[in-house]
C-alpha cells in the first residue's frame, strides 16, 4: 500500500496545529485513495512519557503508524544539516508518494532539500482538494489534487498526485485540526538516527520569534490599516483559539500561510498574501467582535 | 572571503533585494559579488546591481540555452561560479517572485556539496575566524543564532525586505560577462527546463463571497 508520510513539528513541548492539520489532510487523501499514513517525530532525547504523549495526538489526528527519531542531534532547530539525514532514511526505507511538512516555515527549511535529494516534486503553500469522478456513487473513484499560488499570486497550479511518476514534498498551508477521530494509539516504530556526517552546528543564542505566531495561524482576520488599536484589542480577545488578526499593512503579513481569510472592508488584492477559502465582511472589527460575543453568549442583547 | 549573491533575471525580485541586506552585514570583512545566469546584458537585475554600489563584481553568466534551464541545471550553473570564486557563501532570495517554489538554493547547496539553512534574517563574522559565520535564522519559533562554517549556502527569510540606501559609488561599475565554456560547462549537456507540474488554473474572482458580522461569527467558531 502506499504510504504518506506527514512531519510533526513540535513547539514549546506541543505538536501544532498546523502538524495536526497536516495529519489530518493525510487521512483524508488515505480515506479516498488508501494508503497507510505516518506520523513522523524527529527531536531530542524524549522519555516514553513524551513519546507515548505525542503518539496519542498524531493518532488521534489520523495517523496508522508513527515514527519515532529521538536523539541530541536532534535537540536544536530544525535544520536540513540535522534534520535531513533522517528525512532521507525514511524516504529511502518507505518510498512515500507524498510528504506533508505543516506551515510554520519547518517545510521551506527541509522541503527544498529532501525533494533535490529524492527527485520529487515540490510543492510550497499547498493545498488538497478531493474531487469526486461521478458524483451520483457513494464510492465513486476520486482524484486526489495539490494545489498551489504561484509566487505573482497571480493563478494556481492544480496538480493531479495520480498523474505524477514520482513522490511529492509538498508544505501545506497552516490550518485547523480536522474533525477525524482516529485510534487513541497507533504503533510507534523508533527510527536510529543516522551517524552525522559533520559535526553539528553550535546554537550560540535562542529567543522566541515573536514573528512566528502568523505562520501557524490557519484563519487570518485581515483588518484596515489604521484601525483603532483598542478596537482591535477587542476583536483579538474575542476572536476563538488560532485565529489571528492582522492590519493590511502588518510587517509580518507576508509570512502567513493561512488556509481561510477573512477580510473586513481590506482589498484582497493589495494583500501579499492568498487563501484556499476567502470571505468578505461587510462590518468593522468592532461589530464582527460583538458578534462573536453574541454567538458565544446566544442570550447577550446587541450592545448599542 | 567572498559573498555570491545569487540575482534572478529579469527583475531583482523581494530575494535579491533581501540577500543583498543579508550580504551588506559582511562589509568590510568580505568581498560581494553579484551572479546572475541568464537574461539579457542590460537587464533590470544587472542594472541594479551595478546601481546599488554593493558589489565589488556584477558578473552575468550568458549563453542562450540558459534561457530555458531546469532548476537543477541552473543551481549547477551557479555552485560552479561559486567554486571558480572560491566564495564562501551563497546567498540567495527565498524563492523567485513568479513560481515561488523555491528549490534553486537547494540545488546550489547540493552541486556544492555545502550545508542549506534557509530563512536567514542575520549574518555576522564570527569571532576571528574568517572560515566561520555566526547566522541567525528563523526556526520551530525561535530565531536562533548558530555558529556555522563555510563554505555555505543560505536563503533569505520571506519577509527581510527593507529599503536601504545604495552605498557611495566604490562598486562594480561595468558588468562582466561569463560563458559556460569559461566555466568548464557543456551548452549541450544542459537539461531543459521541463513543463512546471500542474494545470494552471485562474485564481478565483478577487469579489469572495461577503458575510454579514454574525454569519462571520458562525464561521470562524472552532468546530466541536
Amino acid at each position: 500500500m502506499a504510504s504518506i508520510v506527514a512531519y510533526i513539528e513540535v513547539r514549546e513541548g506541543a505538536i501544532t496545529a498546523a502538524s495536526l492539520f497536516a495529519i489530518g489532510e493525510s487521512r483524508r487523501i488515505a480515506q479516498a485513495a488508501g494508503a497507510t499514513v505516518y506520523g513522523l517525530l524527529a527531536l531530542g532525547p524524549l522519555s516514553h512519557v513524551q513519546i507515548d504523549h505525542f503518539a496519542e495526538q498524531v493518532s488521534a489526528a489520523g495517523a496508522d503508524r508513527i515514527l519515532c527519531s529521538s536523539d541530541e542531534s536532534l535537540a536544536g532547530p530544525v535544520l536540513d544539516i540535522t534534520h535531513g539525514p533522517i528525512l532521507a532514511q525514511i524516504t529511502d526505507h518507505l518510498r512515500p508518494v507524498l510528504l506533508f511538512f505543516p506551515a510554520g516555515g519547518v517545510g521551506s527549511e527541509l522541503g527544498p532539500p529532501l525533494a533535490v535529494r529524492i527527485g520529487a516534486a515540490y510543492v510550497p503553500t499547498a493545498s488538497v482538494e478531493i474531487h469526486s469522478l461521478d458524483s451520483g456513487q457513494a464510492s465513486s473513484p476520486q482524484r486526489i489534487f495539490v494545489t498551489r499560488w504561484r509566487s505573482a499570486r497571480d493563478t494556481i497550479r492544480r496538480i493531479d498526485l495520480g498523474d505524477l511518476e514520482r513522490p511529492v514534498v509538498a508544505v501545506l498551508a497552516a490550518g485547523d485540526k480536522s474533525d477525524f477521530a482516529g485510534e487513541s494509539y497507533a504503533e510507534v516504530e523508533m527510527i536510529p538516527y543516522p551517524t552525522p556526517k559533520r559535526p553539528a552546528e553550535r546554537v550560540l543564542r535562542s529567543e522566541v520569534d515573536s514573528a512566528a505566531e502568523v505562520e501557524l495561524c490557519g484563519t487570518l482576520v485581515c483588518v484596515p490599516a489604521g484601525t483603532d488599536a483598542a478596537e482591535l484589542g477587542t476583536l483579538r480577545a474575542a476572536l476563538p483559539h488560532g485565529v489571528c488578526v492582522r492590519t493590511e499593512d502588518a510587517c509580518d503579513l507576508g509570512r502567513a500561510s493561512p488556509q481561510r481569510l477573512i477580510l473586513l472592508s481590506v482589498d484582497q488584492a493589495r494583500l501579499p498574501i492568498r487563501a484556499a477559502v476567502v470571505r468578505e465582511v461587510a462590518g468593522t472589527a468592532a461589530e464582527l467582535a460583538e458578534a462573536l460575543h453574541r454567538s458565544a453568549s446566544p442570550d447577550r442583547e446587541p450592545s448599542t | 572571503m567572498i559573498v555570491l549573491v545569487c540575482l534572478e533575471p529579469p527583475q531583482p525580485g523581494r530575494g535579491a533585494r533581501a540577500a543583498e541586506i543579508l550580504a551588506r552585514k559582511l562589509a568590510g570583512v568580505a568581498e560581494s559579488v553579484a551572479v546572475c545566469v541568464g537574461g539579457p546584458l542590460d537587464s533590470p537585475s544587472l542594472t541594479w546591481a551595478i546601481d546599488r554600489h554593493s558589489f565589488r563584481r556584477v558578473i552575468h553568466v550568458d549563453d542562450a540555452p540558459l534561457e530555458k534551464t531546469d532548476f537543477m541545471t541552473l543551481g549547477a550553473i551557479l555552485a560552479e561560479v561559486a567554486r571558480r570564486l572560491g566564495a564562501g557563501v551563497v546567498i540567495t532570495g527565498e524563492h523567485s517572485d513568479r513560481e515561488g517554489q523555491g528549490l534553486v538554493p537547494a540545488a546550489i547547496a547540493h552541486h556544492l556539496h555545502a550545508p542549506l539553512i534557509a530563512r536567514v534574517c542575520e549574518l555576522r563574522r564570527s569571532g576571528a575566524d574568517p572560515d566561520r559565520l555566526e547566522i541567525t535564522t528563523r526556526a520551530g519559533g525561535k530565531l536562533c543564532t548558530l555558529d556555522v562554517a563555510t563554505p555555505i549556502v543560505l536563503s533569505t527569510e520571506p519577509a527581510s525586505y527593507e529599503e536601504i540606501v545604495p552605498l557611495a559609488a566604490t562598486g562594480a561599475s561595468a558588468v562582466e560577462t561569463l560563458t559556460l565554456p569559461q566555466l568548464g560547462l557543456d551548452a549541450d549537456r544542459l537539461v531543459p527546463r521541463p513543463e512546471l507540474l500542474g494545470t494552471p488554473v485562474a485564481a478565483p474572482s478577487e469579489r469572495p463571497a461577503t458575510m454579514t458580522p454574525e454569519e462571520a461569527a458562525r464561521f470562524l467558531r472552532p468546530r466541536q
